[in-house]
C-alpha cells in the first residue's frame, strides 16, 4: 500500500471514528443500564479494524487524533478518559492479538475491559477517592457484551474488506 | 500485524471468563465497604463542601463551573439537576451504598455515601 492510500485511509477512518463517538451520544443507554459513562463503544470498532487492516501505528494515530478532535465536542475532562481508556485498550489488545488462539472477540472483550478499568483510574485520580471504583464489577461485565458486540461489528467489517482488497 | 482471526474461537472463551471473574473479585473486594450508610459527604475539588445526613429529606445546590443539584430523600441520594455537559451524574440514579458514588466530572463533584454517625440514636434492620 502506498503511503498516501495508508494516510488517505486512516483519515477516512479518524473521521468514521470521530462522527460514530458523537452519533452513539444520542442512545441513551444509561436509561436501561445506570452506569456512569455506560457507552457502546463504537469507536472502537475503528480501532480494532485499522488494528486488523493497518497495523498497530496507524491504530495508534487515528485513535489518538480522534480522542483529541472529540474533546472539540466533549470537554477537556473527557479527553483524560477516552485517551486513557483508548491508550490501555490498544496496549491490551496489541499485546493479545499475539496469542494465536484468540479471535476479534476475545481480544475486543479485552480491550473493552481494559477501557473501563483505565477509565475508572482515571477517575479515582481525577477526584481522589477509591468509592467510584463501586462500578467497576457492573462495568466489567458490560464489558463483556459490548466487547462482543465491537467484535462482531469487526468481523463482519474484515469479511467485506479483508486485507488482500485494500492493497 | 499477524492477521487476527475473525471467527468466534473456543479460547475467546478465556477472556470472558477471566473479566467475569475480575468482576466478582473487585466486588467481593469492596463488600466490606458497601455496609447501610448513614449519611452524605459531599466533595468539590477534593474538599468536604458539607455532611448530610441520609435520613432527612434535603436538597444542595452546589456550584462551580457547573451547577449540581444534590437530593436526598427517602434514604437515597442523587444529583437531580445538572448542566454539566455529559450528565453522567444524573444517569447514576439513586444510591444509598457506600462505595457507590455519584461523581459530576466537570464540577469536581462526589457524593460519597458512606457509613457512620447519624442523628438517629439506633438503627433497626
Amino acid at each position: 500500500m502506498t503511503r498516501t492510500k495508508k494516510l488517505t485511509l486512516c483519515a477516512l477512518l479518524t473521521a468514521l471514528a470521530l462522527g460514530l463517538s458523537y452519533a452513539e451520544r444520542f442512545l441513551p443507554l444509561q436509561l436501561l443500564i445506570p452506569l456512569p459513562g455506560i457507552k457502546l463503544g463504537l469507536a472502537n470498532v475503528v480501532t480494532l479494524v485499522a488494528l486488523c487492516l493497518l497495523g498497530k501505528g496507524c491504530a495508534l494515530g487515528i485513535l489518538t487524533a480522534r480522542c483529541l478532535l472529540g474533546s472539540l465536542f466533549g470537554g477537556l475532562s473527557g479527553l483524560a478518559f477516552s485517551l486513557a481508556g483508548g491508550l490501555l485498550s490498544l496496549g491490551v489488545m496489541v499485546l493479545t492479538a499475539k496469542a494465536k488462539g484468540l479471535s476479534v472477540y476475545g481480544i475486543s472483550v479485552l480491550g473493552a475491559a481494559a477501557h473501563n478499568i483505565a477509565q475508572i483510574l482515571v477517575a479515582m485520580g481525577l477526584m481522589s477517592t477509591v468509592f467510584v471504583a463501586a462500578y467497576l464489577p457492573w462495568l466489567l461485565l458490560t464489558a463483556v457484551v459490548t466487547g462482543l458486540l465491537t467484535g462482531s461489528i469487526c468481523a463482519g467489517v474484515l469479511k467485506i474488506l479483508p486485507k488482500e482488497k485494500l492493497l | 500485524m499477524p492477521d487476527i482471526k475473525t471467527r468466534f474461537s473456543k479460547w475467546d472463551i478465556l477472556p470472558i471468563a477471566a473479566v467475569a471473574a475480575l468482576a466478582l473479585a473487585v466486588f467481593l473486594l469492596f463488600l466490606p465497604i458497601t455496609e447501610p450508610a448513614a449519611q452524605v459527604e459531599i466533595y468539590q475539588g477534593g474538599n468536604l463542601l458539607t455532611t448530610l445526613p441520609l435520613d432527612k429529606d434535603t436538597i444542595y445546590t452546589v456550584t462551580g463551573a457547573y451547577t449540581n443539584i444534590v437530593t436526598v430523600k427517602d434514604g437515597q441520594v442523587a444529583v437531580t439537576q445538572s448542566n454539566c455537559p455529559g450528565g453522567d451524574c444524573k444517569n447514576c440514579g439513586w444510591s444509598d451504598t457506600a462505595g457507590k458514588s455519584i461523581v459530576c466530572l466537570p464540577n469536581g463533584l462526589e457524593v460519597r455515601v458512606v457509613a457512620g454517625n447519624s442523628n438517629v440514636d439506633i438503627v433497626v434492620r
